[in-house]
Order: structure tokens, then sequence, then C-alpha cells
């Protein structure tokens, strides 16, 4: 009875050092989190509050989306709309064609990873150069994001070393890397060392956004009343992509929308907070208009998310900021890594939202949630992820996902627990496992044995007590 | 007062001794205890693997059996938890019995008030504060929120005269048993209850205690299996203890 | 592809699947305040945001202090009047040309106590001078030190070239292993002078 994801969390956990490392890790990045949560005296009204400006923000975002697409336009950006991913990747591609573009500087963002774009940049002949460093070396690896804050954290200065190494970066870069850290290049390449690599990332970099046609972003938020959007980043990659090449183009999703700026202040305090623990991203970058002499377009984008609002029970999933901190905090993602998950996106939010892209693909993550609920108390915006995570095991039935193994055990049980006499006449017999050697009963088909001793049925049941008066 | 006794399937047939420890402390402090004999389980087994629709007549004779009692009180945090909170929605209405459905730290702690207990348990202990205790019944404050901090649990513990009592490095996280979890999710699960007793064990303690008999189950489990050296023991049996 | 057909369609759809509304949340409760928030932000700049700070006395000269600050500096930019400079953000031809800037300076309009946020609207013809540089040197006035994001946004304005950043210390990453590194893609290091 293992699911997609317990198979190869399985394997993952096989490796005390790895699996030790990542949840060490994590569990570091939380415990920032926390420290960050109690300086903030008003953290649960700032919570609260961000849950309802969601809320209300996406229980009104008809209206919202018309306010900001007007507003954007009278600042002289260019919006466009796209029902799916493939309407998505179109758009781009007729933007980036009009303006003949051959390089494309990107700095990172969930939606596009969501739909694909780099594939379909990639086939028809237009190089994307991710930017963020993380997402670069996975581009450069050829690898799926693990997390989707910190996308490459799985991967080790070596394995990094040797990746830069195979693309020429070490050789060219290496040198200036070494001189701006007055240190010695065969010593820096020998330790792999983090700044060392970081450097030589930054001049490989450098020379891309010098001659990139056009810079694509994300955004964190859409402002409605302003119609500019919001782009938090702490190495500075979106501003880079974005003030030297002459064709801005930002893909955001339908549900990043928010009022005003007053509802900003208090999602800038929570974001950066929640999801690494800082006090604030290092940049948190307002783009109302285009740069003169270039353009700026606005691609909205639905991709399910308007048939989300009408799910009664997870719709609440449109409150999502994307900050990670339920991945952080999720003991089971802790322990089973990013590529346990069949969606890009892992952990609690990643499971829902799987289920809501396609539930045929993705119903083996169902398993990954030992319903601890520490995730809804750290989520800033109170997705309610325990809870949706739960009823999707109640349709996985229906949906004729539902383990055979589990439904005869819930059968059985429905049999024993509804009858009394029944269940009372069981436990009567029940400590007869007791006399199997644990040989036995430790190689028995039961899972519970992987990890387990079996537990001892006692002589007499608290029922059987109760009856004799043994009390 | 009259209180019904619910005592969970699992510590009906493996944990009988915490049924006990409970009503012994109960009638110590003066309360009628009742158990009726048809009850069996919450249902929170099947609702964990996704067949919450097949506890229906479950919850249905739940409340036959519960409702005329002031309270309700179970030895597993879990349990009455799903019971509260979870009875009401596989019934599609308010149920009596889940109302006033507690587990006995918030029944000693909440409504009896208890500010003092003849117990002895000269021993060092490592508090487990279970999720669904923490985060659903609220006996403590959860760590990720920035709350002010209590612990319900602790508060009883140390009227127990002699005992010492610790909590691990991160004090609440889970320790992997999510009943169907632990079969569908081995590796994961196994791994978390490792963790979980490696931290309880690094206070020093001798034993491992909670209001939840499922979780120390699992831990036990484990530990067994890997023969360390700590014990096992509920909230309720050092509660009681020398009664 | 018809842009106003999708659009109509994703705004119906929303329309149609709203089933409940909620009201826009009341934000009035307290806020973080600090007795004096220009030593808070002076502790916040200097220890999580990592930048350095300069408390700019009656008698000190701005380009002296930058001087001090970077005495290495081959090539300064700004648009700054009276900031000694030899690239002008205003009249580059190209983005690029600021491209080996080693200190930009900027002004910056509002600080942040809590996080170290300042705000540097976009007030140059090239933005990218904000970004490109080895090391940032901004310039901010103590009297628009605010303690909490909050106060921040009611007080910042966009300029009419419509862009803007809080900039809260140097650009980083911590994208291998975990290992903090100061200097990703934008400057390594930022000194904040308050006059």
């Amino acid at each position: 009875m293992s699911t997609q994801h317990a198979k190869k969390a399985n394997v993952f956990v096989k490796d005390t050092q790895v699996v030790d490392r990542h949840d060490a890790t994590f569990w570091a990045v939380r415990s920032k989190r926390d420290t960050m949560a109690h300086e903030i005296p008003e953290w649960e009204e700032l919570r609260e509050a961000a849950s309802r400006i969601k809320k209300h923000t996406v229980t009104h975002l008809a209206d919202y989306l018309e306010r900001f697409a007007a507003n954007a336009e009278r600042n002289g950006v260019h919006v466009h709309w796209a029902k799916d991913a493939d309407e998505y990747n179109a758009i781009v591609l007729d933007i980036l064609g009009e303006h003949n573009v051959k390089k494309v500087v990107k700095s990172k963002s969930m939606l596009t990873e969501e739909c694909a774009l780099n594939d379909s940049l990639s086939a028809h002949g237009i190089d994307v150069v991710e930017t963020d460093l993380g997402e670069r070396i996975l581009q450069l690896l050829g690898v799926p994001p693990s997390h989707i804050v910190m996308p490459a954290i799985h991967i080790t200065r070596e394995q990094v070393l040797e990746c830069f190494r195979g693309h020429g970066i070490i050789e060219k870069e290496g040198q200036k890397a070494a001189d701006s850290m007055h240190g010695d290049l065969k010593t820096l390449i020998a330790e792999a060392d983090p700044t060392f690599l970081t450097r030589c990332a930054r001049y490989h970099l450098r020379e891309n956004f010098m001659t990139a046609d056009c810079g694509m972003t994300g955004a964190n938020f859409g402002i409605a009343e302003t119609g500019e959007v919001v782009v938090c980043t702490n190495e500075g990659n979106a501003d880079m992509s974005t003030s030297i090449p002459p064709l801005h183009v930002v893909s955001m999703g339908i549900e990043k929308l928010i009022p005003d700026y007053e509802s900003m202040a208090v999602f800038q305090r929570l974001l950066a907070r929640n999801g690494t623990g800082q006090p604030t991203t290092v940049y948190t970058s307002h783009f109302r208009r285009p740069r003169s002499g270039s353009e700026m377009h606005i691609i909205l984008v639905d991709n399910g998310r308007s048939d989300i609002l009408g799910n009664v029970d997870h719709w609440q999933t449109l409150k999502c900021m994307r900050c990670g901190a339920c991945m952080n905090t999720c003991p089971v993602y802790r322990r089973s890594g990013g590529y346990s998950y069949s969606y890009f996106i892992p952990g609690p939010i990643g499971i829902n939202l799987g289920m809501l892209r396609d539930c045929e693909k993705h119903y083996g993550n169902c398993s990954a949630c030992s319903l601890c609920c520490s995730c809804d108390n750290v989520c800033p915006v109170k997705v309610d992820l325990s809870t949706q995570i739960y009823k999707w095991r109640q349709q996985l039935d229906s949906l004729h996902h539902a383990d055979p193994m589990k439904k005869t055990m819930s059968e059985g049980m429905k049999i024993l627990f509804d009858h009394p006499s029944l269940y009372t006449s069981a436990l009567k017999v029940a400590p007869v496992a007791n006399y199997l050697p644990d040989w036995l009963t430790g190689i028995a088909m039961s899972p519970w044995c992987y990890g387990h001793t079996m537990p001892k049925f006692a002589k007499n049941s608290f029922h059987q007590l109760w009856k004799k008066g043994n009390l | 007062m009259k209180v019904g006794l619910f005592i969970p399937c699992y510590v009906d047939a493996l944990y009988p001794e915490v049924g006990v420890s409970i009503y012994r402390l109960l009638r110590s402090l003066g309360v009628d205890i009742y158990y009726p004999e048809k009850q069996t389980c919450c249902g929170q087994p099947m609702g964990n693997a996704g067949f919450q629709g097949k506890a229906d007549k479950l919850v249905k004779s739940f409340d036959e059996l519960f409702r005329d009692f002031d309270h309700v009180v179970a030895p597993s945090a879990s349990c009455a938890s799903y019971v509260r909170f979870f009875h009401p929605k596989i019934a599609g209405h308010e149920c009596e019995a889940a109302g006033k459905t507690v587990d006995l730290v918030e029944f000693l702690h909440d409504i009896l008030k208890v500010k003092s207990l003849p117990s002895k348990f000269p021993h060092k202990v490592s508090l487990h504060n279970s999720c669904h205790g923490v985060r659903e019944l609220g006996l403590s404050s959860p760590t990720e929120r920035n709350v002010t901090k209590f612990n319900k649990i602790k508060d009883l513990l140390h009227l127990v005269d002699g005992i010492t009592v610790f909590e691990p490095e991160r004090p609440d996280e889970c320790c992997g048993f999510g009943g169907m979890f632990s079969v569908e999710e081995t590796g994961v699960s196994t791994k978390m209850g490792q963790d979980k007793i490696r931290r309880h064990m690094a206070t020093g303690a001798e034993f491992i205690t909670g209001p939840d008999s499922s979780c120390l189950m699992h831990m036990q489990g484990i530990a067994t299996k890997q023969n360390l050296p700590i014990r096992f023991i509920h909230v309720a049996q050092i509660l009681s203890n020398g009664l | 592809m018809n842009s106003q057909k999708t659009k109509d369609s994703i705004l119906s759809n929303l329309r149609r699947n709203v089933r409940e509304t909620y009201d826009k949340p009341d934000l009035s409760f307290a806020k973080l305040e600090y007795p004096d928030p220009v030593a808070a932000f002076i502790k916040t700049a200097t220890s999580s945001a990592g930048a350095k700070v300069i408390e700019m006395k009656e008698e000190d000269d701005i380009n002296d202090l930058i001087r001090t600050a970077y005495p290495n500096a081959k090539t300064i930019a700004s648009n700054i009047a009276g900031v000694k400079a030899d690239k002008d953000p205003d009249t580059v031809k190209t983005p690029q040309e600021l491209d080996g800037t080693d200190v930009s300076v900027v002004l910056g309009t509002i600080g942040c106590a809590e996080n170290a946020c300042v705000w540097i609207p976009q007030t140059m013809e090239q933005r990218a001078v904000c970004f490109i540089c080895e090391y940032l040197v901004i310039i901010i006035d103590k009297n628009n030190i605010v303690s909490n994001m909050h106060e921040a946004y009611a007080r910042i304005e966009m300029p009419e070239k419509g862009f803007g950043a809080f900039i809260s210390g140097p650009s980083k990453t911590a994208d291998i292993e975990q290992s903090l590194v100061y200097g990703a893609q934008s400057f390594c290091g930022v000194t904040i002078i308050i006059r």
C-alpha cells in the first residue's frame, strides 16, 4: 500500500546523512521564521489581516482585475490575458517575436515553471537564461527545483563546481572571481568555495544581462489601485533583468492581486519573514511604468485559477503567496525531499495545488501528510492546508484512486466498530497474537513492521476489566 | 457531575491500564464515572485513510451512548479531537456528545481546575506534546505562533511530587504516527519517530510521557525494535501514581 | 487567440464562481513602533541587512565621506547635485555604459526601522545605476526614518518614471549549501549615509 510519494520517500530516507542534512537545513529556516514571528507583537493580527485581505480580493477578483488592467494600461503598460498555459506561451512568443528577441534573462517565477515556458522558448530557438543563482544552477544541470524558494538546496557545492566547470564558467570567470576576493584560484576551486562559485556566476550572468533583448519576471503582488507589480528578490536579479534590456515581460497569476499599498504593507512584512526568516527581502521592487524607450507587458494568467475559486473545499489555496513556509515546517517534506512529490511544488501547498492541477497525475502525494497541522499554523495567509489534504483523501475513493488495502481495512473497521458485540469478542482473542514469535510478526506483511515491533495486546481489555469489576 | 468515559479501541485493547488509571484518578477526585459498554472507536482510522463516510453509524451510536453525560472524557487527545471536530462534519449537524468531549488534560485543567494531587512520581520524564493536543485542542501553545506560552500538561505534571519534567528540542514536532500514515509512509514515519525518540532521550529522561496513547504506541514500537533504553507512560498513569 | 474574448471569459468565470464575498478588513490594529526609529534603523541595517551606516555631521563633506568609505573606487556614478561623479545616469546613452561602476550614489526618501528598507525612487534616466554597481551609497534624511512598513507605504511616492524599490542592504544569496554570500547579481555592499 505504498503511494508514489511513499515509494520515492522510502528510497530518500535510506541515506541518513542526506536526509538529516535536508531536515536540518529546513528546520533552521523554520526556526529563523519563528524568531521573526516573535519579534513582531502584532504577528497574529498580521496573519489574520493577510488572510482576510486575500479572501476579500479573490472574492472580488473580477472587479480588481479590471481595475488593475485599466490602471496598468493608463500607465503605458501592455496587458494580456491568458486562459491557460498554451495561450500564455503563445502570447510570450508573440511579444518576443515582435521584438526579435534572441535572448531572455529571467528571474524566478513559479508561474513560468507551471506553464513550462522555458521549454516552449527553447523549442523556438530563444536562449533563456535563469538569473536566480539557484535556478541557474538547476537550469545548467537540467534538473527541476526541489523547493519553491530555495530551489537548489539539495545540490552540493562540489556538484555546482563540476557543473560550472562543465559549462566553461570556471575557465572563463574563475580568475576574475578569485581576484575579486583577493584569493588563490586553485585553493578556491579545491575548496569549492561558495563565495567563489557565486562570484563566478555573478560575472557569467552579468554578461547575459548586458546582452539580453528581454527581461522576464514573475510578480509577487499586483496592486489594483495603481496598476503596478511588485517583485521581491534577494539577489537583485529581477532588477538587473529589467533595467538593462529594452523589454520587460511580467507573468502574473491572476490571484496575485491585492487592493492597495495599505494591503501591500501587510504582505511585505510577512513574505520574507515566513519564507526565509529574514525581516525583508533585499529588494521589493515596484514596476509601474515602462522605462523610457522600452516596453513593459503584463500577462495575466488564469490556467485553472478561476475554476479553483468555485471549489468549495479548495478555493482558499488562491490566498497562497508562495512563501514556502509550509514546506519548511512540514516534517514529511523535510524527510522526503522535493523530488518525492510528483508536482513541481512540493509540501502541503504542493499536494493541494497538484491535485487541483491534475488529480490523476498527483494523487500519489496525498499520503505525504501525518496531519500534524503545523503548516496551518505557519501559513501567513491561513490556508487550511491540512484540512484540505484530509478532504482530498475522502475523495480518492470516488476518483478510483483509493488504496485497495486501506479500503479493505476501513471496511473491516466499519464492520468491527459498528457491532459492539463483534468488537468485544475480537478483543478477547486478540491476545493470541502475542504468542506468535517476534521474528514471525516482524517479517509479516504488515508495513507497520518495517519500523515497529507489534504492540502487545493486553491480557484483558479495558472492556473485560470493567465487566469483571477489576478496576 | 456525570462523566462518560470513552476508552478508544486501541487503548481498550493494548493499554487498558491507562483506562484504569483515569478511572481511579477521577474517582479520587469525586467524579461520577460511567463506561458505556457498547462503545468502540472514534472513527479517525477510517477518516485518515480517506473513508470517513464509513464512520457514519459509529458517529451516530457514539452520540446516543454519550449525549446524556455532562462531560465525555478520553485518554487520547487525537481521538477526543476527532470526536469534537469531525463527528459533526460526518453527521452533517451538531452532535451533543461531541460538543462535550474532552481530553483528560482539558478535563482536569479547565473543567475540574485541579490545583493539587496526592500523587508521586520521583522520575525524570520528557513530555511529548502530541500534534492534535497542541494544534487542535490547545493543550499547549504551538511553537509556530506568537502567543503567550502555556502548557496545560506540564501544569498538571508539576502537581506530582518528585517529578522532573523536560521537553525535547523541537517540543511539538510530529512523531510521525498519523494513523494510516505510519503504514502508508513507512520510511518517513519511522524516520520521524526515530528522530523524535532521539530528542526525547537527549533530555536525559527515563520516561517519555504524553496525553496521547497513539503517539506513545508508535514511538514504543520503534524504540523496542531498536532496543532503545527508554520507557513510555501515559500522563494519566503519572497523575494517578500512588493513589 | 483573442485577448478580449479571453479576458471576458476569465472575468465571467470568476464572477460565476464567487459564492460568498468578504469585506476588506480593518487594518487599524496597533503596530510595532520604536521609541527611537533612527537607532532601531541603524541596528537593523548593520546587523541582519549587512549594510554600513555613517551618521553625517554638520561639518562633514559628502564627497569626503564617500571617498573614505570606498578609497579604491575608480568610477563613481550619480546624478545628485554636489556629488562628484564620473558617470551620470541621466546622460549615459545606454544602461550598459554603467557596467563597471564601482560606486553608485542615490537618494533614499523613506527608511524603515523594522527591516532596514530604504525607498529608492527612480529619479534618474537609467535606473540600472542603482543595481549595476559594486557598491551602493544611499543618502537619507534622519527625519524620514519610520518604524514599520505600514508607515513607509503610507509615505512613499511613486516618481514620474514609474519605478521605485525598497532596498535593504547588499544583494545576497544562500543558494549554494545555504552559505550566505553578499554580492549575488547586484551590489556587494551598501553604505547608508544618514544626514
